[in-house]
């Protein structure tokens, strides 16, 4: 009985084309990947973050979510692909970017406001707006939106619809989209999560010549349809 | 038949023009004050060729223009006639008999046309030690050609046309040359070249008066794709894009709104025409109801792209244009485009370009090498420091918590009466390791009084911003475009940097005004 009722629902999903949402009764799609240049994380993500879905990269302040952003973001364009990032509190460091190996021309920055947190819901309304446009425009290899700084409360607050319409949005395109959060959100079916934490690395014992070295982070591969993992990365200062 | 029309008032370009466009679409301005129209066919207009020449003269009288008309088979002839003095103001040579019409007439008139008509010289000496002459230059040797060659013919009691006519052509070539068989044959009356027809500006325009007035956009984009299609055609028929595209709505105040859109590429796409203008609008609204609407565009040649099939395609400059109006319309007019490092050590500074990623050269020398495996520690800035109270020991910060005390100062103060909690209201606590200072300063050589204009300017921008978060209005887009806009001026700093990890694990840069002795939170390392 709980066969038939499962098929029933199942069968309910592919007639309205949301079998996508299915993480069980489908065999992983067959898409290109957007590699991060990064040997040890694209053999965990079994190439790289899948491209036609919405991933996420997620974790509390000081994790690396912005670090390894930058470093798909400089992997894309140096693929000769554009790429779009929609920063909703304008926290994007631009000399951090360079340091990274973004190339900036094939960067699209949108920059939101860096509001009172009064209007925080306002913001995120705009930022998802502004994704929407640049996804349904086509033809960028990368989209990335910045929740890293919103509020739990507000994130909370965004309907999961809005995640579903995202992921329809890019299906089937080239677009590898990247949701980067302080806790999942999506949780696509398709698309990876990679969580994230970091601790900082310090150079030195004295008081004068110590100094942050960099960032070590540890990457839990989170995927209903692949195998996940977990892969340590050493991120450097750009200063050092 | 062709009619030569020479002013009596002096040069007259434009008015000729008008007089010749009046009747025929083929004429050649030969001097500001001379015009030859081909005339061919008008007879079974206007009847004779002398009763042309009069519609001539009213056509030259209603533009206040008198003209000396001479109307001949041969250009050549009817321009030399119209040059030689006659009490008549139409003379009519009937065609076959121009060299008759000319022969009494002295040779100096064609001096004035002979050196336009004249071959160049035969052999070019080109050498890199000799520069290149200027215009001017060449014009003064052909003025001492034209006289020494008259002077010439003078000196052999050649002084009218006829006689220089009636020469030998063999006898001309080898003792004058090429120039002088040119001569020769404009003494006979004989074209030396078709004309030069003027081709009349072409004017990529479209109007449209409305019948009742129109407010607000849905109609008006209706209409604009009225005026578009045709635009857009006639730009295609004739091989251009438009590089400028302008509105003028025409008010019922009488006033005039006027818009104009720089296009990144030459495009001749009418929904994106469309789009862009109304998202414009949007932006820029008439402050009226529009009576008449006006599109141009500045023509430019079409953009011929020749796809490749081992580069990644990228959106076209009409799609990206079409994404960057929308964006900027939701998001502000700064807010989108590339951004760009500034060669400068102030902490934070950057600057936006309009992006194009097909455009320019690209510097792939900026970043890091392409095959490092080591990611780089990003920082996360906040655009506006974040003030804290930081407390010191032994020289090291100790402790740092949120001064909850400077909200007056604007910055990004977690606001009580919001539903919603900041999250850098949980920003701070005991300082588990840090490392620092790192002194840094800069700008101090600008220009004091420009220094503390900029000051004035940054304290009123802050203070509107904290009036802003009391009344729980959104920023508006000039604040924000003032905000960015000074991280790229000359602002003098002088600061100690730290970097601290607190006891939730996370790592920030803070940093201590010298001057004032504040702490600020710069961002986080993330």
């Amino acid at each position: 009985m709980a066969k038939t009722g499962l098929a029933a629902v199942e069968a309910a999903l592919r007639a309205r084309k949301l079998d996508s949402t299915l993480t069980t009764a489908r065999p992983v799609l067959e898409t290109t990947a957007a590699q991060s240049a990064v040997e040890r994380l694209d053999r965990c993500l079994e190439g790289g973050v899948p491209r036609g879905q919405l991933s996420e990269i997620v974790g509390p302040r000081s994790s690396g979510r912005t670090t390894l952003l930058l470093q798909l973001l400089a992997a894309a364009t140096r693929r000769d692909e554009i790429a779009a990032v929609v920063d909703t509190f304008d926290c994007l460091d631009v000399a951090s970017a360079a340091s990274a190996g973004v190339e900036l021309d094939r960067l699209m920055w949108i920059r939101g406001h860096s509001s009172p947190a009064s209007l925080v819901d306002r913001s995120i309304e705009r930022a998802l707006k502004a994704l929407n446009l640049v996804l349904q425009a086509g033809g960028f290899g990368m989209v990335a939106i910045d929740f890293a700084d919103a509020p739990l409360v507000a994130l909370n607050r965004i309907p999961f619809t809005t995640w579903l319409r995202i992921q329809r949005t890019i299906e089937g395109s080239d677009t590898a989209c990247i949701l980067v959060g302080p806790r999942p959100l999506a949780r696509s079916a398709g698309g990876v999560t990679l969580s994230l934490t970091g601790c900082p690395q310090w150079h030195g014992v004295g008081d004068r010549n110590r100094r942050l070295a960099g960032l070590e982070l540890a990457v839990r591969v989170i995927s209903p349809r692949r195998t996940g993992g977990e892969v340590t990365i050493s991120a450097i200062s750009f200063e050092s | 038949m062709f009619g030569a029309l020479r002013s009596l008032d002096g040069p007259a370009a434009d008015a000729l023009l008008d007089v010749a466009a009046d009747f025929s679409p083929r004429f050649e301005l030969h001097a500001p004050d001379e015009v030859v129209v081909d005339l061919a066919g008008l007879e079974r207009l206007f009847g004779t060729p002398h009763a042309i020449g009069e519609e001539l003269c009213r056509a030259a009288a209603a533009r206040q223009l008198r003209l000396r008309i001479a109307i001949a088979g041969t250009y050549t002839a009817a321009r030399v006639l119209a040059r030689a003095e006659s009490p008549e103001e139409v003379v009519v040579v009937e065609p076959g008999a121009e060299p008759i019409a000319l022969a009494s007439l002295s040779l100096t008139l064609l001096g004035h046309i002979a050196h336009e008509n004249d071959p160049p010289p035969l052999s070019i000496e080109i050498s890199p030690a000799k520069p290149r002459r200027g215009l001017a230059t060449d014009r003064e040797e052909q003025q001492r050609a034209t006289a020494d060659l008259l002077a010439t013919l003078r000196r052999w009691g050649i002084r009218t046309l006829g006689a220089l006519a009636a020469l030998p052509v063999d006898g001309v070539a080898v003792r004058l040359g090429v120039r002088g068989i040119s001569w020769q044959r404009l003494a006979r009356g004989e074209d030396p070249r078709p004309l030069r027809l003027e081709v009349p500006k072409e004017r990529f325009e479209q109007a449209l008066d409305l019948e009742w007035p129109i407010d607000g956009l849905e109609p008006l984009s209706f209409v604009l794709g009225r005026l578009l299609e045709p635009l857009t055609a006639h730009l295609e028929r004739r091989g251009r894009g438009a590089a400028v595209l302008h509105l003028r709505l025409h008010l019922v105040t009488r006033t005039i709104h006027e818009r104009s859109l720089q296009l990144p590429a030459p495009m001749r796409d009418v929904r994106t025409f469309r789009t862009l203008l109304l998202l414009d609008l949007e932006s820029h609204p008439p402050s009226d109801a529009i009576d008449r609407v006006v599109v141009a565009v500045d023509p430019t040649p079409a953009r011929i792209v020749q796809f490749s099939l081992l580069t990644r395609p990228i959106p076209s400059p009409e799609q990206l244009s079409t994404l960057t109006a929308r964006l900027a319309a939701l998001m502000g007019e700064d807010r989108c485009g590339s951004p760009v490092v500034v060669n400068s050590w102030q902490p934070g500074v950057f600057a936006m370009k309009p992006f194009s990623p097909g455009s320019g050269i690209r510097d792939r020398g900026s970043g890091r090498a392409p095959d490092a495996q080591c990611p780089c520690v990003a920082l996360r800035r906040f655009r506006i420091p974040v003030p804290a109270r930081v407390r010191m020991e032994h020289d090291k910060p100790q402790h740092v918590t949120i001064d909850r005390a400077a909200a007056h100062l604007g910055s990004r103060i977690p606001d009580p009466r919001s539903p919603i909690p900041d999250p850098r209201s949980h920003l701070g606590g005991c300082v588990q390791a840090c490392a620092g200072p790192w002194r840094t300063s800069g700008h101090w050589w600008c220009d004091r009084a420009l220094t503390r204009v900029n000051n004035v300017r940054h304290d009123a921008r802050r203070a509107l911003q904290a009036a802003e978060s009391q009344s729980h209005r959104e920023p508006t887009s000039s604040l924000s475009l003032c905000v960015s806009v000074a991280r790229t001026r000359c602002e003098e700093w002088d600061r100690d940097e730290w970097d601290v990890t607190l006891n939730d694990g996370a790592t920030y840069r803070i940093f201590r005004e010298r001057a004032t002795h504040a702490w600020f939170v710069d961002g986080s390392y993330d």
